[in-house]
């Protein structure tokens, strides 16, 4: 039962990474229809800025801070190269994004190297309801949950958030009203790379990140959002905690093997019942 | 009077095919002016090309004041609110020109549904919200595009009398696009018929209603088509 | 009689080069050849079937695993090389009937994910040596004439990517192979058509995957030597890569687009393992190129090279007349 508990726990705190990375792409498909791929990048960044910000003295909190900021200037760049040109369609800048991906590749070595990187986070085991479990996985959900209540405001409450929803809703009706779509579009990505940045800085402390981590973190990004069509945030919550319990649980249970294809496989049936359902989905990437 | 929209030699080609062919087309402060012309004419394109939607390829667009406009299918954000549609027509005044208790003051059927989702809105209500939220630009011209398509009589008579209140109460220029040329005529000062990208008559309106070539074509015996 | 000229040309290139390359880059050969063989599949199938596969390399994998088991176990080396590609695109058929009905970027990550799948099952598969890899792969012997040297291989390689053109050039030009290419381009004519264009599909996928699975079986007798890691999702990037920078829907753009690429890639990995160089430099250096010329090639030249070099030329001609 405790061992129960602490997979659940534990299971919700990796949940909310994937839901975080899943919000950033969330946050730029709805604005731009560009399934971002360097989603997992930004994370990537950020979390090896914040690792050489402690390691120099930076206290907590000043250089996580420093992460999710290079994430949200890496976004602002990402959106620029892949949708600041006029007329360039979403299959092309989901290409342009997958190259930007791999360049970050390159940066990351010259700057970081290749070998994984990691830092303390909240220190200690927490005991909850008999389970153990490192109290780091309790900051991440602490944290992930009032994000994306953040976020249902920004969209909801603000003008900046509501010309972004608009131009989700309709992107025709945005030009009308005199939004400028192009520059919504960047501001989509800031914010992707920004919770993307999150994502990487929180987690790191559980779960080490090299150069390609970002694979991982992309992959199980899309299976959390794509639960929501890719355009609902709280859905992506959901299917992101969901996506986490189930593979803390396989793990757990099935001896740490088969845990990536948890994941996987409910991400790919998913899709392929989404698409049964609707028929097939029309948007080519080229 | 001074002109509030005025196109000169105005000509929009898409793709090598020309919409608009040299339209001269003038809108003055106070007035209302019909826009006539069959399905294709290019209507929708010379709204687009006033709105700075479309660039001319040749020939100008002089806008004296702000034009806002009413687009063709309403266009709602459907996933948003009536309030926010309302405040997201205010966009280009800044964060001081968006309050939007003036507009429920002018279009009052809106109070009632201002925070239900404005894709779940009927057709009439959809084009109250969209005229709701080209008048947040404050516009001194109002271009609307196909006021009556798809509305029931009643909702299309009340529309008509907001319309015709802005235009007398508060001297709001009206470029009205209109399938329903009868209405259109019987609303506006001036008319201009649009065939083929070209302009093919205008006039007053009165005088245009009288023209066989208008009544052949746009009020004959025969039945209107509609969409 | 013309349209032989460009086949002509290629098996001469493919006979006459390999010999007169230096040893050490007759392995440059082999490799930029097996690469051209899988991209002649991913540029039909993103071309023809618009589809866009983010898991190709998984084919290439089925194909040397398969191929390299098979030997291990005893069975004679060019019998599992011809099972290869059969086994490869018996997966392909399998896994194509559900995922295939997925389109765009969904397709995307849905290839992705099954190569991820692949690579972690391959790696707790004790039978195909774990996350360790095969190993003790026996060379390619044809004949009872076992290829040794390098040049057998080149020549292998050749004749592997000569037989994926030959029959790509027969499926474009074949009337479902036009069917299929006015599918690509509109997804409206394709539905309206229905069936018959969902099962092209499957086969263009499943003949893409038997490219992959073929050149993949002649990589693990090559090598000798196969593991997960050697298949990362990068490689099905490459091979991306490769198809959109020499020209989707042509013959030639994946040969040209696998060229450029794998000499640029050959050249800067040369000038990056020079003295002095830091030790990262290859791999930085590849990772930018693949990236920079995916970039720009997509924004600035969306046609790829192939394309490009034709229209070009094409002006230049009208421009002297
Ligand atoms: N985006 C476009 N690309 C190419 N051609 C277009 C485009 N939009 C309109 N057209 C063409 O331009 C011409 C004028 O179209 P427009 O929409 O302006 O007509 P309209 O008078 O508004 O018609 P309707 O009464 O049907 O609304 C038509 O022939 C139309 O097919
Ligand atoms: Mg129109």
């Amino acid at each position: 039962m405790s061992d129960l508990i602490g997979y659940l726990v534990t299971g919700l705190g990796i949940g909310a990474g994937f839901a975080l990375v899943a919000s950033g792409l969330v946050a730029i498909y709805r604005v731009t229809r560009v399934v971002n791929f360097a989603q997992g990048a930004f994370a990537v960044l950020a979390a090896m800025l914040t690792a050489s910000l402690l390691g120099a003295g930076v206290p907590h909190g000043l250089a996580e801070l420093g992460g999710v900021t290079l994430g949200a200037l890496t976004g602002l760049l990402v959106g620029a190269v892949a949708v600041g040109r006029p007329g360039t369609s979403p299959g092309t800048s989901l290409i342009v994004t997958l190259g930007l991906g791999v360049l970050a590749y390159a940066v990351e070595i010259v700057i970081w190297g290749d070998q994984p990187r990691s830092y303390p986070g909240v220190p200690g085991v927490a005991e909850l309801a008999g389970a153990r479990l490192q109290a780091h996985y309790l900051l991440i959900i602490a944290v992930t949950v009032p994000v994306f209540a953040l976020m249902a405001w920004f969209f909801t409450r603000t003008d900046p958030g509501r010309a972004l929803s608009a131009c989700a809703s309709n992107r025709y009706a945005a030009q009308v009203v005199g939004i400028d779509v192009r520059r919504m579009g960047l501001l989509a990505f800031t914010l992707g790379g920004a919770l993307g940045g999150l994502a990487g800085v929180l987690t790191t402390p559980v779960q080490q990140v090299t150069f390609d981590s970002d694979v991982a973190l992309i992959v199980n990004g899309f299976a959390a959002a794509v639960l929501g069509g890719l355009t609902r945030p709280v859905v992506a919550l959901a299917g992101g905690l969901l996506l986490g319990v189930a593979q803390t649980l396989a793990a757990g249970y099935g001896g740490g093997a088969y845990q990536v294809e948890v994941a996987l496989v409910l991400m790919l049936t998913v899709m392929i019942v989404q698409a049964a359902r609707t028929g097939p989905v029309a948007e080519t990437a080229r | 009077m001074t002109a509030v929209v005025e196109t000169r030699d105005l000509t929009v080609r898409y793709a090598g095919a020309t919409a608009l062919d040299g339209v001269d087309l003038t809108v003055h402060d106070h007035e209302m002016v019909a826009l006539i012309g069959a399905n294709g004419a290019g209507k929708s394109t010379l709204v687009k090309a006033l709105s700075g939607l479309l660039r001319p390829d040749s020939g100008t667009i002089t806008v004296d004041g702000r034009l806002a406009q009413v687009p063709e299918g309403r266009e709602m954000f459907g996933d948003l609110t009536v309030d926010d549609n309302l405040r997201l027509g205010g966009w280009r005044n800044g964060r001081g020109g968006r309050d939007t208790t003036a507009i429920y003051d002018l279009l009052p059927d809106l109070a009632g549904i201002r925070t239900r989702r404005a894709g779940a809105l009927s057709g009439g209500q959809q084009q109250m919200v969209a005229i709701g939220r080209a008048l947040m630009a404050r516009p001194d011209v109002l271009v609307v595009d196909e006021l009556s398509l798809g509305l029931a009589p009643l909702i299309v008579t009340t529309l008509v009398g907001h319309l015709r209140a802005l235009n007398t109460g508060r001297g709001l220029a009206v470029l009205l696009i209109e399938q329903n040329a009868r209405l259109a005529l019987d609303l506006c000062d001036r008319a201009y018929v649009l065939e083929a990208g070209r302009i093919a008559l205008h006039g007053r309106a009165a005088d245009l209603a009288r023209d066989p070539r208008v009544a052949a074509a746009y009020l004959g015996g025969h039945i209107e088509v509609t969409r | 009689m013309r349209r032989w000229i460009p086949a002509g040309l290629l098996i001469a290139v493919l006979a006459l080069l390999p010999p007169l390359l230096p040893e050490r880059h007759l392995a440059t050969f082999v490799l930029l050849a097996l690469a051209a063989t899988v991209t002649v599949g991913v540029s039909l199938l993103m071309g023809y079937a618009g589809q866009v596969s983010l898991g190709q390399a998984s084919f290439y994998a089925i194909g040397a695993y398969a191929a390299g088991l098979l030997a291990v176990h005893g069975v004679p080396p060019l019998l599992g090389l011809l099972a290869a590609p059969v086994i490869a695109a018996v997966a392909a058929t399998l896994l194509g009937a559900p995922l295939l009905r997925l389109r765009g970027h969904h397709l995307a990550f849905a290839t992705l994910a099954v190569q991820l799948i692949l690579l972690s099952l391959l790696a707790q598969a004790d039978w195909a040596g774990g996350a360790i890899g095969l190993q003790g792969i026996p060379r390619l012997s044809i004949g009872g004439f076992e290829l040794r040297a390098d040049l057998g291989y080149a020549y292998a390689a050749g004749s592997v990517l000569l037989i994926a053109v030959l029959i790509a050039r027969n499926v474009i030009e074949s009337r479902a192979g036009r069917g299929m290419r006015a599918a690509a381009t509109s997804e409206t004519a394709a539905a309206a058509s229905g069936v018959a264009i969902g099962g092209y599909r499957l086969a263009v996928f499943a003949l893409s995957a038997a490219f992959a699975g073929l050149a993949g079986g002649v990589y693990a007798f090559y090598l000798g030597y196969l593991a997960p890691g050697s298949f990362p999702v990068l490689l099905s990037i490459e091979f991306v890569v490769m198809a959109v920078v020499g020209g989707l829907g042509t013959i030639a753009g994946p040969l040209v687009g696998a060229g450029v690429i794998v000499l640029l890639v050959q050249l800067l990995n040369t000038l990056g393992t020079q003295p002095g160089m830091p030790g990262y430099a290859p791999a930085v250096l590849s990772y930018a190129v693949y990236a920079v010329i995916l970039v720009v090639c997509v924004l600035y030249l969306p046609k790829g090279l192939v394309p490009a070099a034709r229209s070009a030329a094409g002006k230049l001609r009208r421009g002297s007349a």
